[in-house]
C-alpha cells in the first residue's frame, strides 16, 4: 500500500479513470458495447503478495461479485439444445452454474491455489485467473465475425449477439479462456445444427460499470486491495516498482506478446506454473509467446501486395508498349 | 493484345501469355484463398476436414491464415497488375457498353432456345458485365482484407465500426465470390460457351467458331492484319491476300447456319480468302510468326 501511495494511486483516481473512459466513450457507433472505447488504455494489477484467496469465504470475493454482477448475462437456453452436425457435442453449463473453482460461461474468474516451495518454506500463493485482455489478442483479430474485440482502453470484449460460439477464440488463446454455452445465441436463428455452437463468454472487464464509472466488480469488493485498475503507463510503472520491492517477478508484460494485466508475484512464476496442470478452464502460466507472430511477417507481404502489383504492371505495360513501337518502327523500316 | 489469326493452324490466339498467367495466378490464388477462408469459419473440425490425409491442418487458424495470407499477396499482386498493365495499354474490350444489359438478355435467351445469338466481339455481352461484377467482387475482398490484415499486424484496437465493415464486407463478398465463381464454371455448361474452354489453357479457339460466333472480333482483326500486314509483312504477302477464296468459309458458315451470322460471314469471305490466301503463300504464315513476336 506505501508503494501505491507513493505513486499517487488510490482506489479514487483508479476510478477517476475509469469514469473519464467512460466519458470518452460517448456517442460511438454502438452504444451499450463501444462504450468500452475511449481515452487511454487500461492496466490491471493483481498482486499475489496481496491475495489470500478469501480463505474465511466460502467463494472467494471477487469471483462470488463477478458471478453476481453477470448471472443475467446469458439469456435463457433453448430446449433441448440443436445437436451439432457432423460433429456431435455441446456444452452447457447452466445446470452447473454454481461452478466457481475454473472458468465457465457462468464464472469469468476463479482463484488457483498453489502450494509451492520457495527458498526453503513452504508457502501458499493464491493466483486469481481470468482473460488476461492481451494487447494483441489472436482471440478478436482471427475472430471471423468480429464479435470479439479490442478497445481502445485494452479491454477484449465478446459480443453475445454477434458471437456463433465456433470456439475460434479459444482455440487460439494460450489460455483458452473463452469459454462456450451451447443453446444460445444468434446460431439457433440461422442454421443451428450446421453453423455455430452457442455463444463465448468470458471477463469484460466490467465494460458496463467501467461505463457507469465503477470499477470492476473484483477489484472493488477484494478485502487485501490485491486488484488495481488503472491507466497503463502508471499501472506498468507500479507493478515494476512492487516487484522490486518484494524481489518478485511478473507474469503479463511480455506473454502472448504482451497483456494489460500484470502479476506481481512474490515466488517464481514457474514454481507457480508447477502446481497447476492444464485441464479445461483452468489455464497455466507458461512463457506465452504470441502465435500470430508466425503469420506477422506474410502479412505484411499482404499489405506490400499492391506495390508489387503496381511495379509489375507499370513495367510490363511499358515495356510491352515500347516493344509494340519498336516492332512498328522496324515493320516501317522494312517497308521503305 | 496478342490476338492474331493463324490461319496454316486454323486458330485464333484469344489470350496472350499475360492474360493466361494473369487469370491462373488470380483463379489459383483465388481458390486457395476461398478454401482458406471456409477453413477460417471455422469449419474443417466440425466437417472432419481435419482427419482427411493431408489437410490435418485445416484445423489451425494460424497456419490457414499464413497460407490465406500468402495466397493474398499473388490475388492482390496479380489483380492490381492486371488493372494497371491493360489499364495502360489501353485495352479494355472487357469493359461493358450501355447495350450489353440488353443484349445479354438475348444471349441468355437464345442459350434456352429462344431467339438467335446476335453476333459477337472477342467477349460476349454478359462476359463483359460478369467480368465487371468478378472485378467489383475482387476489389471489394482486397480492399477489406487489408483493413484486416492491418487490424492483426498493427490495429488490433482499430475502430469496432471499420472492422466491423471491414469484416463483414469479407464475408458478404466472400460469398458472392462464390457464386460468381459457381457462374463462371458453369457457363462452361453451356454448349454454345465451350470451344471457348481451351482458350484459357492454350489461349487459341478453333478459328472456325470463332468466324461464326465472334465475327465483330475476327473482323477486327482482319482489318488488323491487313494494316499490320501492310506495314510488317514481307512484299507480296499483300498480292497473296487479294486472292479470290477458293475454298472459303463458306461451309463452316453453312455449319453455323445461323441468319444472324450471315452477313459477318459474308463480310469474312475476305478472311476466308486471307486463308486460303495464306496457305498458298507460305510468307503470310511466317509473318503470323513475326507478330506474336
Amino acid at each position: 500500500m506505501e508503494a501505491e501511495r507513493k505513486s499517487g494511486l488510490n482506489r479514487r483516481s483508479f476510478l477517476k479513470a475509469a469514469a473519464g473512459v467512460a466519458a470518452a466513450g460517448t456517442g460511438l457507433p454502438r452504444p451499450g458495447r463501444a462504450i468500452a472505447a475511449g481515452e487511454g488504455r487500461l492496466a490491471t494489477l493483481i498482486d499475489l503478495s496481496l491475495c489470500d484467496g478469501c480463505a474465511e469465504r466460502p467463494v472467494p470475493a471477487c469471483v462470488a461479485v463477478c458471478k453476481e454482477i453477470n448471472k443475467d448475462k446469458i439469456p435463457p437456453i433453448r430446449e433441448p439444445i440443436p445437436t451439432p452436425w457432423p460433429r456431435k457435442g455441446v456444452e452447457d453449463w447452466s445446470r452447473r452454474r454454481e461452478v466457481f473453482d475454473r472458468l465457465t460461461p457462468y464464472n469469468f474468474i476463479y482463484v488457483h491455489r498453489a502450494e509451492v516451495e520457495f527458498e526453503g518454506r513452504a508457502r501458499t500463493v493464491f493466483v486469481p485467473r481470468r482473460c488476461m485482455h492481451c494487447d494483441n489478442p489472436a482471440c478478436a483479430t482471427i475472430c471471423p465475425f468480429s464479435a470479439n474485440h479490442k478497445y481502445e482502453n485494452g479491454a477484449v470484449v465478446i459480443d453475445p449477439d454477434l458471437c456463433f460460439g465456433g470456439a475460434k477464440c479459444k482455440a487460439v488463446c494460450p489460455w483458452e479462456i473463452p469459454q462456450r454455452q451451447s443453446g444460445v445465441g444468434i446460431y439457433l436463428h440461422v442454421l443451428p445444427n450446421l453453423a455455430g455452437n452457442g455463444v463465448m463468454y468470458k471477463c469484460d472487464l466490467c465494460q458496463e460499470r467501467l461505463a457507469a464509472g465503477k470499477l470492476p466488480g473484483c477489484i472493488e469488493v477484494c478485502p487485501r486491495q490485491a486488484m488495481l485498475i488503472g491507466p497503463r503507463p502508471r499501472i506498468f510503472a507500479l507493478g515494476e516498482e512492487r516487484a522490486k520491492a518484494m524481489g518478485g517477478y511478473i507474469y503479463g508484460k511480455k506473454e502472448n506478446g504482451g497483456t494489460s494485466s500484470l502479476y506481481v508475484s512474490p515466488v517464481p512464476i514457474a514454481a507457480l506454473n508447477g502446481t497447476m496442470r492444464r485441464e479445461p478452464g483452468r489455464p497455466d502460466m507458461k512463457a506465452e509467446r504470441r502465435r500470430m507472430e508466425e503469420t506477422d511477417r506474410m502479412g505484411k507481404a499482404v499489405l506490400q501486395a499492391p506495390l508489387y502489383g503496381i511495379a509489375a504492371g507499370v513495367f510490363g505495360a511499358f515495356l510491352s508498349l515500347a516493344r509494340r513501337r519498336d516492332r512498328r518502327r522496324g515493320g516501317e523500316k522494312d517497308h521503305e | 493484345m496478342s490476338d492474331r489469326i493463324l490461319p496454316e493452324k486454323g486458330l485464333v490466339v484469344r489470350h496472350g501469355i499475360v492474360e493466361i498467367g494473369e487469370h491462373w495466378a488470380i483463379a489459383i490464388s483465388g481458390l486457395i484463398l476461398l478454401v482458406t477462408g471456409l477453413f477460417e469459419l471455422p469449419l474443417a473440425n466440425r466437417y472432419y476436414i481435419t482427419s482427411l490425409p493431408g489437410l490435418g491442418w485445416s484445423g489451425d487458424f494460424i497456419k490457414a491464415l499464413y497460407i490465406h495470407y500468402a495466397a493474398s499477396v499473388v490475388f492482390i499482386a496479380a489483380s492490381v497488375f492486371h488493372l494497371l498493365y491493360h489499364g495502360i495499354r489501353g485495352e479494355r474490350g472487357m469493359l461493358p457498353q450501355w447495350e450489353d444489359i440488353r443484349a445479354s438478355i438475348l444471349v441468355i435467351g437464345s442459350f434456352f432456345g429462344k431467339g438467335e445469338e446476335p453476333p459477337f466481339h472477342k467477349y460476349l455481352p454478359e462476359q463483359r458485365l460478369a467480368y465487371v461484377g468478378m472485378a467489383v467482387i475482387i476489389a471489394m475482398l482486397i480492399l477489406s482484407g487489408l483493413v484486416k490484415t492491418y487490424k492483426n499486424l498493427y490495429a488490433p484496437d482499430m475502430p469496432l465500426a471499420l472492422t466491423i465493415w471491414a469484416t463483414w464486407i469479407h464475408n458478404v463478398f466472400f460469398v458472392l465470390f462464390i457464386l460468381a465463381l459457381a457462374a463462371h464454371i458453369g457457363a462452361l455448361a453451356l454448349k454454345p460457351n465451350r470451344p471457348m474452354f481451351r482458350g484459357i489453357f492454350t489461349g487459341t479457339v478453333r478459328l472456325d467458331y470463332a468466324r461464326r460466333r465472334h465475327p465483330l472480333w475476327i473482323a477486327e482483326l482482319e482489318g488488323k492484319d491487313e494494316g499490320e500486314a501492310r506495314l510488317e509483312g514481307p512484299p507480296g504477302v499483300e498480292e497473296g491476300k487479294g486472292l479470290p477464296a477458293e475454298t472459303p468459309e463458306g461451309g463452316e458458315a453453312e455449319g453455323a447456319g445461323q441468319t444472324t451470322a450471315m452477313e459477318p460471314a459474308a463480310a469474312y469471305d475476305r478472311g476466308g480468302a486471307e486463308k486460303s490466301g495464306s496457305q498458298t503463300a507460305d510468307p503470310h504464315g511466317g509473318s503470323g510468326e513475326t507478330q506474336r513476336r
